[in-house]
């Protein structure tokens, strides 16, 4: 046996995701030695302390030069530390949101924010892996921690059939995965990404049905994970039943680290056939997860399940700029804008790494966004609503702005973000998407992505019309402030606002960050 | 330039938003003190609007009291606020609305105070924002943005179908301008080569000139004769029109012009006095400030092939909304429709392209707000005392209330441009400028010309017949209803409120010199800039090219503003 011969600097990309693991163990730890009527308010904070110190290291990794490490296994690149601070910020500010929600169901156990830890520290490590058996652990490391914490209140009955519903199809979605990396391990002899795009146009050539079954089958995993439609049934009733903290997380980082392991992984292997079959998929994709979003996202009175529908409609954007990724010569295949000479220089890069650049900021963007849309949520709901499905009315939200001005203002700006109305950073965001969508030709998708976008809007505007145009109802429940939500919401709200106003300093980052290894 | 000329766009635009941040600081309860800290928000604006204005040299360059910063830079994004003589004039009478409209809400408004105020302060910052950008995304936040605050306050402090109304009016608007953005982006794409793209208006507007000229040179020429374009023009040839299209619709759905006009009767007859006062004052007339800036200039060629169709459409407004407010039983709802018809001629004085038009039609913008921004303060006074819009409750109105009756009459005939008012400068120049222009010949028969000409003075005609007929039923005659008999005139505030419109409209209209001069030189530069799509036209040159400030110096050149490719980077770099 060979023992690889490991040097401190392949640990590096890793010390995030170390950071986190060791909160989550000395929460775990420390929670046998509490009595059942303790205080538990450190365990929010020392989960907050580990996501600022390991988004810390993450900001500082970008600015490392890619390479590979543990023998390839894993990379070290400005994309996944710039993911991983994107993970960091959604969990931080689920934490924040997660204290008084568990306080008011007597639920604060250590186990909660340890789950959630792993889940992130997952989430770090899938955005860098670039091996098909590492991406794969990684996967189910942060999924069965999710599972678990879909499930967390389990006396009602939502959230048993929310976990138990997503551990099935994700289960199911894990082994069609497993499958597709099994398929093209078969074809390619191979899991590292990086010695399987060579021999990968080989079996094109012998064995083209092997090849294809397995990309699709992957991709196929990834839709799920995503929730592209039509992989997104199980979205609506998970984000629904979990606690909404969770679902916050959820929707952010869980989507956050399968964008990046999709992106890793077909950019990679894009390498060794034909590009056209990345593209059509994602486009189709990205189509199909706008538009049917969109639709569903209109008729849904009840606030947590619009922002469910919200979150498809959203990956669906994501996914243009996914698909503009894969185009080779802008305006060839589309012949919707002027020929290559116009763009000048090396316009297939450099439409790439555009982007890319908008891919990573709208991910930033939706973290901000809907983790802010989602703390509100659960502010306003109440145990003892959630058997009757009243909870997350957009009744709820009735006179907010008379109630508690501060809140109403936050959550109108979460709506008019997620709406990509200016000037926030969901406009900033979606300009970059559209933009890269623009340069690549991809301007039927641009203008779909537009015109579903202003259905959007009709959704996340009711929503406002509620809260500043409605009277306070009869018998309105008191509404509870507590200093950690208030936190969130306003770092939530101020990210939105400054960085939609001045996207300076994350542009610059992402400058560095939409370098990605191998390309 | 002094430090004051240089920031002096940055006060006019921001001022507002630092008093919303103080009114924001005011307990809920003191109703007074919002008001009156708003109010001296909008008057201290008003000075330094009067002064900009005054400050803009007719003779001068193009924009003037320029600013100009770095904003986003990797993306070619400047922070660059201008006026030219349009630009200018209406932003005096952006700032001229803003103190009537708090004073003429104060007793109108009596729930949730300190949010109105707050809105219409963000309002004013949003709509003097669009009116001074010179970077064509930064106008586009502007004109998104305004949205918000309008929409709140339609929705909030509106008349009993507010909510419909609200969102309504937000979404109609919010199709077509987010249209507009993508053909934007592409524009952006197309009108500079990679690495010195931008979105200031000067390097997108000069970007897309020279290919333009190729253009309008080749479709004088024999059928096909375009077909050998290359490079730019060939994609403005095939994506022009396209391109032309997005623009135009944002436009017109914000002017509005017919057939998508009809989020506006809703609108305005919901939303509460100062809604519908600045609705009709400033935000209709971004439409039309939109297509003289931005969708012509951009796009002349295609705009001339479109000219006969959207002066059609102009024309079809003028009746239609003259017709519709014929058929009115409701007064607002009648004012809401006169707009369509007057934004009509604003339309077609553009789109006529003659020097007499285009001042006709810039005229007839600051005219539109005045008149129509007046009847709207008026009828919200006199819906305060007697809580109906129905024309049949009111009746010899003129017996009980004669000051009110004799300023609504001043502005009526404003509005109907009787000879010695504003409006009367504004039609006739209009209506000159379409019978002298070549749109007939555009449509394919010069006998056309006369066809629009005459359906546009049919359509005066038509607009005293209906404002003249509503006059009579509400103030004269016997007074039919019990209700009617104790309504008290106008008191000093209100009359303060409506001083300055009949001072302006005098002034205008006696004295239109001083205000022609400063609009004189954006209407000779955006002939010229239209004419540019007319082949065989003769173009002075030198108006044609956009001239702006360049970037202020930049400490760190280092940085490059271009992104390497992507191979160029993942090779390992130094650390910065």
């Amino acid at each position: 046996m060979i023992l690889p011969n490991l040097t401190l600097a392949d640990f590096l990309p890793l010390i995030p995701a170390i950071i986190l693991v060791v909160g989550a163990c000395i929460l775990l730890l420390s929670e046998v030695f509490l009595g059942a009527n303790a205080s538990r308010s450190y365990q929010a904070v020392l989960t907050v302390v580990s996501s600022v110190a390991a988004g810390a290291v993450a900001v500082a990794n970008m600015f490392e030069p890619a390479h590979e490490v543990f023998l390839g296994f894993g990379v070290l690149d400005p994309f996944s530390s710039f993911l991983t601070f994107v993970v960091c910020v959604g969990l931080g500010l689920a934490a924040l949101s997660s204290v008084s929600f568990l306080r008011k169901r007597g639920a604060e156990r250590g186990e909660f924010y340890a789950l959630m830890l792993f889940a992130a520290a997952g989430m770090s490590l899938l955005a860098l892996s670039n091996e098909l058996i590492t991406l794969f652990v990684n996967l189910e490391v942060l999924s069965i921690a999710t599972y678990a914490l879909t499930s967390y209140l389990r006396r009602g009955t939502r959230p048993s059939e929310a976990g138990f519903k997503y551990f099935i199809l994700g289960a199911f979605s894990s082994a069609v995965l497993l499958y597709g990396a099994a398929l093209l391990y078969g074809a390619t002899g191979s899991t590292k990404l990086t010695d399987m795009v060579g021999p990968l146009s080989g079996a094109l050539a012998t064995q083209p049905a092997l090849v294809y079954v397995g990309l699709i089958l992957l991709g196929s995993g990834f839709a799920f994970k995503v929730a592209a439609v039509p992989f997104h049934m199980w979205t609506p009733d998970v984000y629904e039943g979990a606690p909404t903290p969770v679902t916050a997380l959820m929707s952010a980082g869980v989507k956050a680290a399968a964008f990046a392991a999709l992106v890793r992984v077909f950019l990679t292997l894009g390498k060794g056939i034909d590009p056209h079959l990345p593209l059509v998929l994602f486009s189709t994709l990205a189509f199909l997860t706008m538009v049917v979003g969109n639709l569903l996202a209109i008729p849904q009175r009840n606030v947590k399940r619009m922002l469910a529908y919200s979150s498809i409609a959203h990956a669906g954007y994501l996914l243009v700029g996914v698909a503009a990724l894969f185009v080779t010569a802008p305006g060839e295949q589309f012949r919707l804008l002027g020929p290559s000479e116009l763009t000048g220089g090396s316009p297939v890069e450099l439409a790439r790494s555009q982007a890319l650049r908008g891919i990573l900021f709208y991910l930033l963007a939706y973290t901000f966004s809907a983790v802010g849309a989602f703390t509100l949520v659960s502010v306003l709901e109440r145990r003892e609503d959630e058997e009757k499905g009243t909870a997350w009315d957009l009744e709820r939200f009735s006179g907010l702005a008379q109630r508690r001005p501060g809140w109403a203002v936050a959550m109108a700006t979460f709506m008019l973000s997620l709406g990509g109305i200016p000037p926030t950073i969901g406009f900033m965001s979606k300009l970059l998407i559209f933009q890269s969508a623009v340069d690549s030709g991809l301007i039927g998708l641009a203008i779909v992505g537009v015109l579903a976008s202003a259905a959007g809007a009709y959704y996340y505007l009711r929503v406002v019309v509620y809260m500043f145009m409605r009277p306070v109802p009869e018998g309105a429940l008191t509404l509870e402030r507590s200093w950690s939500t208030e936190l969130a919401l306003v770092l939530a709200t101020a990210a939105v606002l400054v960085f939609g106003i001045l996207p300076g300093p994350i542009t610059g980052w992402l400058q560095q960050a939409s370098s990605i290894f191998g390309q | 330039m002094s430090f004051f000329d240089t920031h002096l766009l940055n006060l006019v635009v921001f001022l507002p938003l630092v008093f919303a941040a103080l009114v924001l600081m005011l307990p809920a309860g003191e109703a007074g003190q919002i008001r009156a800290v708003t109010f001296i928000a909008m008057v201290v604006d008003l000075v330094f609007g009067v002064w900009a204005y005054m400050r803009f040299e007719p003779g001068g360059a193009e924009f003037q009291l320029e600013y100009r910063v770095h904003w986003f830079k990797e993306f070619g994004l400047s922070y660059h606020l201008g006026v030219d003589g349009l630009a200018a004039s209406l932003l005096l009478l952006t700032v001229f609305l803003g103190p009537l409209v708090v004073l003429a809400s104060t007793t109108y408004i009596s729930h949730r105070i300190k949010e109105f105020h707050l809105a219409l302060l963000v309002l004013q910052t949003t709509m003097l924002g669009a009116l001074v950008s010179l970077d064509v995304l930064l106008f586009y936040i502007f004109f998104e943005a305004m949205l918000i605050p309008m929409y709140l306050l339609v929705g909030v402090w509106g008349a009993e179908d507010r909510q419909m109304a609200a969102v309504k009016f937000f979404l109609y608007t919010l199709v077509g301008s987010l249209l507009m953005l993508v053909a934007l982006i592409a524009v952006y794409f197309i009108s500079s080569p990679a690495g010195a793209r931008s979105f200031d208006y000067s390097s997108m507007y000069n970007g897309l000139l020279d290919a333009n000229r190729q253009l309008s040179a080749c479709t004088a020429g024999p059928p096909g004769a375009c077909d050998s374009l290359t490079g730019l023009a060939a994609t403005l040839h095939t994506y022009g029109p396209w391109l032309f299209g997005a623009f135009a619709l944002a436009f017109a759905i914000k002017v509005p012009m017919w057939p998508v006009h009809t989020w506006l009767p809703d609108a305005h007859v919901q939303a509460p006095v100062a809604g519908s006062m600045i609705l009709a004052g400033v935000m209709l007339k971004m439409g039309t400030f939109g297509f003289w800036r931005y969708a012509i200039p951009f796009f002349p060629v295609a705009a001339q092939q479109a000219r006969p169709f959207l002066a059609t459409l102009a024309v079809i407004g003028i009746v239609y909304g003259a017709l519709m407010c014929l058929a009115q039983r409701d007064i607002k709802k009648l004012i809401a429709y006169s707009s369509v018809s007057h934004l009509g001629y604003c339309m077609l004085g553009m789109l006529a392209v003659t020097a007499e038009g285009a001042t006709g039609s810039a005229y007839q913008m600051l005219n539109h707000g005045i008149s129509t921004g007046a009847l709207f303060l008026l009828f919200g006074y006199l819906y305060e005392r007697r809580h109906t819009r129905l024309m049949a409750d009111f009746g010899g109105i003129a017996k009980v209330m004669p000051v009110f009756t004799v300023a609504f009459v001043i502005i009526t005939f404003s509005s109907v441009a009787v000879p010695g008012t504003n409006g009367f400068i504004g039609e006739f120049l209009v209506l000159l400028g379409t019978f002298k222009s070549d749109l007939g010949a555009a449509a394919g028969n010069p006998h056309l010309t006369m066809v629009f000409g005459a359906f546009a003075t049919l359509g005066v005609i038509l607009g005293a017949a209906y404002m003249l007929w509503m006059v009579q039923k509400v103030f004269f005659g016997g007074l039919t209803h019990r209700e009617n008999q104790h309504l008290t005139d106008m008191n000093l505030r209100e009359m303060l409120t409506v001083l300055p419109f009949i001072i302006l409209v005098g002034v205008m209209g006696l004295m239109p010199q001083p205000f022609l001069d400063r609009i004189e030189p954006s209407t000779s530069r955006f002939i010229a800039r239209a004419r540019v799509g007319t082949p065989g036209a003769t173009v002075e040159t030198e108006q044609v090219r956009v001239e702006v400030m360049g970037l202020p110096a930049q400490p760190t050149a280092a940085a490059p503003s271009v992104p390497a490719p992507l191979a160029a980077r993942a090779v390992p770099s130094p650390r910065p």
